[in-house]
């Protein structure tokens, strides 16, 4: 069924029709988690002074130690915020562990084989092959997001993990505390790597609008559902129908009631 | 009861005792910290530097004390002071760490167990000091009072001890002076009648060490002087069978054979004297001896040397004639540590000749001074005390009845301990030891225990649980000498002062409180007529009308005494050097000095030497963790040759045994020591578990240190034990 | 670009005495642990026969270089060369105590210390430069070996000293594109012709060979620097040039999904 041979009126219902795709925690998760990296990321480079790894540069470096005063500040500015963004992340996550992490983690992070298919596919597509190739449906979230995601998971638990190390540095042995740095950058960059694509993807690409304004309304049309996420869409459908199957049947049986107690009171 | 598990009662007290004090020091400083902010020493904070004076050896360099909040945090060399000049040697520098050593006698101490058991319980003041004044007066009732036995070594306090051994009335006073510097202070109080003269580095052109390791042995002054004179150019000739440090800055070592400098120095006396080439206007004038010299010292030429010490007849020449060259430019070393060998003696007497040939003395731009840099009297007052009671009794170290020549103040230690042991002529039944470890110092470790076994009554003042104390019956607690006054002292015709710079940790007292205690329970104060230790330093400063703050200010006061120009006149019974003496000659000995042959080794013995590192002070203070961290471990010096012969590889532990005792050690197999002799630091192998750092680190020489008596200076000769050794 | 001070050590071996109060001074004046040590007295040993034997002591500690390879290894810059004074310090505060710099210094000066779980060293006594005294190894030397002072001065105590040398030494490491450049100068060597300092100038720590040697590097440091580094550029990059590629496509094609 083609995306784009549908008729205007139809696309018009769809448009309106919105689904929920994020719930409010996930929302505030994810901007508290943006400004969260908007001040550790740009610390955090400008921590990194060691001209052997030239990622830093000279005036950046020597403008965030002026700005902070010193580089012991900026270093405590960055752990403290750090600690701040990892102290509400956990909090987050087993507070709400149950209700949303465990369904999420079930329901929206597995791969199954259309999303192996369209990992095959999409890469080539991008690279301007198989453009005709027709892309495998996709779930809530397509297999490239699924993917990304689990760096993110990792590479969070990494810079946790390492930015504690770091952080407590009386505690931890000298040998922890050395393999700690590059397991932080490694998974910063791995993020950032990612992140790229996803702030592009999310806030300028055209076709990506409707996700950005659902980290903030939480809800998506059924129009950009069912082009995007065509799998999740056919869910939400099947939940709708189920629904109104659930409301059909209560509509017959009050129905039914109604025409036998009709009688009695006609008697 | 050393080892007391505290009640909770107990700990509810200590705990209400120490929040109370806690409370009330933060309204009101500690007396010394009070005093020091009243004379602006401390700022309001209490932090700032006090000037005080340095006790880790007998130097007494001045010190300015970095104080923070009632803690010392650093010590300084007194730029002011003569000795210190700025500088502290590793020892100075350490010294907080005497006071704050974890392994502290703070409170009074009352021996529980057996003795060596090291099980005491602790005591308040009053107990401790009635346990003592009891026992001594016991003894002093039953056995006389030349049955208590007094030793003590080498401190400002000192005199007051002496008050206190005097007015008991015992004749019976051990110091470490025979165990160290007999030979010298007898043999140039017979020749210049002065017991130490001081050296003078400006000028000097040609120095001759006999065996004074000046730069580990280090007296800071001296040592800063030695170096900045090799930097200037000046020769260094030195000799020793040891390449140690000094060695390293000589321009000449010689490793001359042990207990044959006599021999080196008597010939070149004879190259001077036959030679004419000694200073003639000045030996005429004041050298008693100088018209039969040439003749006295004939046999003595540098070829007989050569037999003796092993060294070439040329190289003494030349040596000679170079010394002699220098003039008054020339010095010849007194040395310090001078008990090496029973003729240690004349080996001083050959220097103090040497250094009258050459003139240096009281010439301008000379050497060696007539007086010892301590000796200028300011005549500083000193509070009232009775005359001493008269005593009849022998003294048990010998003195005069058996070592007529050696001066009463110094003494023969290991004669006094061997006349404890023998109970001849009479028996000691106390020992009252303060600041000192015989245990450890004395030779012949185990004749010491034993002697020690044979008391009724040993009690020690120290600052830590030292060996002896671990076998004393009471031990006081002294206040460390960061926490103290001492009476004053002169160098260089001004006054210095030790004073407190932090409250004493735990109970711990100054020795002039805890004398002053003993004493008045002793029956004895009038012999301490001063309220405290600040009334007794008033006492001395009053005759010179000088202010005690200011002293306490800056740390010393310069009376303004001129140094006197007056005629040169000699301190001996012809008012002249006596390089020929007649008190000699009467009391039975040579009147010259002379050559006296040594004991030798046998084959398969070696020299056992002793010396020193610039890391340590004899016996005291190897318990001082920063010096600790920095000693090299000690090890037994020798040469690879005999190591070869023995089988013997660096590290090995080896059996050193001698006639009286052995150790185990490692090793250090090196070119820097004749292939005769070893040697062994001193100061190690502590016995005493109270030590927790020092506790059996190393060997202790002293457990092979045969006991041998110079019969004209008293002094021991350490290095006339011989040992064996083998692998263990 | 030429500094306000330029502070260097002369150290005048021959007057050297091993005496080690430089060692208890600097310990006390800067809590170093017991374990630890900022400042050496390297024994050479006794060289040659007897009798006929030499025995040379070279004190050393942080050299302050020119160009410390310890600065460069440190990621935070808790290390740094004071851009006055030329003192090459850690700033305790912005230190992690990974021990790169540990590493990489050629002296092996540098500590853990491991109740702080920071790097410790020889800062010259900076607390006492301050207030205007030596530091402390300096100003208890009792042979006068040590001395320290701006090279900028032509009349400080190092400077003159320098212009009296019989010889002058240093123990710089040029090697393998580096040049330490140390600020300890030795001087008044006995017997230079017979000494070759950087084969004698064994460490502390015999086993580690002899001083200067090349820096080393942390495997993880290495692994970051040679492999992560490049991976990561490599993944950025590429992420960078997708989104490129979109939006330039974006651009070209127009909005044409939104067109209603």
């Amino acid at each position: 069924m083609g995306h784009k041979n549908i008729p205007l009126p139809e696309r018009r219902r769809l448009r309106s029709k919105m689904y929920k795709k994020h719930n409010l925690a996930n929302i505030l998760t994810h901007w508290f988690n943006v400004g969260m990296w908007l001040l550790l990321l740009p610390t955090g480079i400008a921590i990194l002074s060691s001209p052997r790894l030239g990622l830093s540069p000279l005036w950046m470096q020597e403008m965030f130690r002026n700005v902070f005063g010193g580089t012991a500040n900026l270093i405590r500015f960055h752990y403290t915020v750090g600690l701040l963004w990892i102290f509400v992340l956990v909090f987050n996550i087993l507070v709400g562990f149950r209700r949303y992490f465990v369904p999420f983690a079930a329901t929206r992070l597995l791969l199954d084989q259309d999303d192996i298919e369209w990992l095959k596919t999409k890469p080539l597509q991008m690279l301007g092959f198989m453009k005709d190739k027709e892309l495998p449906p996709q779930d809530a979230y397509n297999a490239g997001q699924k993917l990304y995601m689990y760096v993110v998971i990792f590479g969070t638990i990494g810079i946790m993990v390492s930015g504690v190390v770091m952080t407590f540095n009386q505690v931890f042995p000298p040998l922890l505390k050395q393999i700690a740095q590059p397991v932080h950058w490694v998974s910063v960059f791995s993020i950032v790597a990612g992140l790229i694509i996803h702030v592009y993807m999310g806030a300028v690409f055209p076709e990506e609008k409707e996700a950005f304004f659902s980290m903030f309304s939480g809800k998506v049309s059924a129009w950009y559902a069912r082009a995007h996420h065509e799998k999740w869409y056919n869910e939400k459908l099947r939940e709708e129908m189920a629904w109104e199957d659930l409301v059909r049947q209560e509509l017959a049986r009050s129905a039914e009631q109604h025409a036998q107690e009709q009688p009695a009171t006609a008697d | 009861m050393a080892n007391k598990t505290l009640s909770r009662r107990d700990f509810l007290k200590v705990g209400g005792a120490a929040g109370g004090a806690m409370l009330l020091g933060s309204f009101v400083a500690p007396p010394i910290a009070q005093a020091a902010r009243r004379l602006g020493s401390l700022d309001a904070n209490g932090d700032g530097y006090i000037p005080t004076m340095c006790e880790m050896c007998v130097w007494r360099c001045g010190v300015l004390a970095k104080v923070e909040g009632g803690r010392i945090v650093k010590l300084e060399g007194n730029p002011e002071h003569p000795h210190s000049r700025g500088r502290l040697c590793a020892r100075g520098q350490s010294g907080l760490m005497n006071t704050y050593d974890p392994d502290r006698v703070l409170k009074p101490l009352v021996r529980v167990g057996q003795r060596g058991e090291g099980k005491f319980r602790t005591a308040s003041w009053d107990e401790a000091l009635d346990i003592v004044a009891d026992n001594m007066l016991k003894i002093k009732q039953n056995y006389g009072p030349e049955a208590m036995v007094f030793s003590s070594t080498h401190n400002l306090s000192q005199v007051q001890f002496e008050n206190l051994l005097n007015g008991f009335g015992s004749p019976n006073y051990g110091t470490q002076r025979s165990l160290c510097f007999n030979a010298m202070v007898t043999a140039f109080s017979l020749t210049y009648g002065v017991e130490e003269p001081a050296r003078n580095y400006d000028e000097v052109e040609f120095i001759l060490l006999v065996g004074r390791n000046l730069t580990e042995a280090i007296s800071t002054s001296e040592t800063a002087e030695l170096v900045e004179a090799i930097s200037r150019g000046a020769k260094l000739v030195y000799l020793d069978p040891r390449y140690t440090k000094t060695a390293a800055k000589a321009s000449e070592w010689i490793p001359i054979r042990p207990g044959t400098d006599a021999a080196f120095l008597l010939a070149m006396i004879h190259v001077i004297v036959s030679e004419e080439l000694a200073d003639c206007e000045f030996v005429k004038k004041y050298v008693l001896g100088c018209d039969d010299i040439v003749e006295a010292m004939q046999p003595y030429t540098p070829q007989w040397a050569e037999t003796i010490t092993g060294v070439p007849a040329s190289t003494i020449d030349r040596i000679a004639r170079e010394f002699a060259a220098a003039k008054h430019k020339a010095l010849a070393h007194p040395g310090w540590r001078t008990s090496n060998f029973i003729n240690s003696f004349q080996t001083e007497r050959a220097i103090a000749t040497l250094n009258a040939l050459s003139g240096n003395v009281l010439t301008p731009g000379g050497c060696l001074a007539a007086e010892s840099p301590e000796a200028a009297s300011i005549g500083l007052g000193k509070p009232p005390q009775p005359p001493y009671p008269r005593i009849s009794a022998l003294r048990l170290d010998g003195v005069p009845w058996k070592y007529p020549l050696v001066p009463l103040k110094l003494g023969v230690f290991q004669e006094l301990r061997d006349a404890i042991l023998s109970g001849q002529p009479y028996q000691a039944h106390g020992w009252l030891v303060a600041r000192q470890n015989p245990v450890l110092s004395l030779p012949d470790r185990a004749r010491t225990l034993q002697a020690i076994s044979k008391l009724d009554f040993l009690v020690t003042v120290d600052i830590i649980m030292n060996d002896t104390s671990w076998y004393s019956d009471v031990v006081l607690p002294e206040a460390s000498y960061l926490e103290r006054y001492d009476p004053l002292h002169i160098v260089d015709r001004k006054i210095y002062l030790r004073q407190p710079v932090v409250e004493p940790q735990g109970e711990a007292r100054s020795a002039l409180w805890i004398y002053k205690q003993l004493g008045e329970r002793l029956g004895l104060g009038d012999f301490f007529q001063y309220e405290d230790e600040e009334d007794y330093i008033r006492q001395q400063l009053a005759p010179l009308n000088l202010d005690f703050n200011e002293l306490r200010i800056k740390g010393y006061l310069d009376p303004g005494v001129a140094q006197e120009e007056r005629e040169i006149v000699f301190n001996t019974p012809s008012g002249k050097i006596e390089v020929y003496s007649e008190t000699l000659g009467k009391a039975g000995f040579s009147p010259w000095p002379t050559w006296e042959d040594p004991v030798y080794p046998r084959p398969g013995e070696f020299y056992l030497l002793t010396g020193k590192v610039a890391q340590h002070t004899q016996f005291g203070t190897q318990n001082n963790q920063l010096l600790h961290k920095y000693q090299d471990e000690p090890r037994l010096w020798l040469h690879p040759e005999p190591a070869a012969s023995l089988g013997l590889k660096d590290w090995d532990v080896v059996e050193v045994t001698s006639q009286v005792g052995s150790v185990k050690v490692p090793v250090k197999i090196t070119q820097a020591i004749r292939p005769d002799c070893v040697y062994l630091t001193p100061g190690y192998g502590h016995a005493s578990k109270g030590l927790r750092t020092a506790y059996q680190v190393g060997a202790n020489a002293s457990d092979l240190h045969v006991t041998y008596t110079d019969p004209i200076s008293g002094g021991q000769a350490l290095s006339q034990t011989f040992v064996t050794i083998k692998k263990a | 670009m030429k500094r306000k001070n330029h502070y260097a050590f002369v150290i005048d071996v021959a007057r050297c005495i091993d005496c080690r109060a430089c060692q208890v001074a600097c310990s006390v004046e800067n809590h170093v642990p017991m374990e630890n040590t900022r400042i050496w007295v390297q024994d050479l040993g006794v060289q040659g026969e007897f009798p006929n034997l030499q025995h040379i002591f070279v004190p050393y500690n942080c050299m302050h270089c020119e160009h410390p390879p310890c600065t460069e290894v440190c990621v935070s810059g808790a290390t740094y060369k004071d851009k006055d004074t030329g003192l090459v310090l850690v700033d305790q505060d912005a230190c992690i105590g990974c021990g790169y710099c540990v590493d990489a210094c050629p002296y092996n000066v540098r500590y853990l210390d491991k109740k702080r779980g920071v790097v410790d060293k020889c800062n010259a006594c900076a607390q006492r430069l301050e207030v205007g005294l030596e530091p402390a190894c300096v100003a208890t030397c009792i042979g006068g070996s040590r001395l320290f002072g701006d090279l900028n001065d032509p009349v400080s105590k190092a400077s003159v000293a320098l212009q009296n040398a019989r010889n002058i030494v240093r123990l710089d490491y040029e090697a393998n594109g580096h040049d330490t450049d140390p600020n300890i100068y030795y001087i008044n060597l006995p017997n230079m012709e017979q000494l070759n300092m950087p084969e004698l100038f064994q460490p502390l720590v015999s086993q580690s060979g002899a001083l200067p040697r090349a820096p080393k590097y942390t495997l993880s440091e290495q692994g970051w620097k040679h492999v992560a580094v490049p991976l990561l550029a490599a993944g950025i990059g590429a992420s960078f040039l997708v989104q490129a590629i979109y939006f330039t496509k974006q651009l070209i094609e127009g909005e044409k999904e939104f067109e209603e």
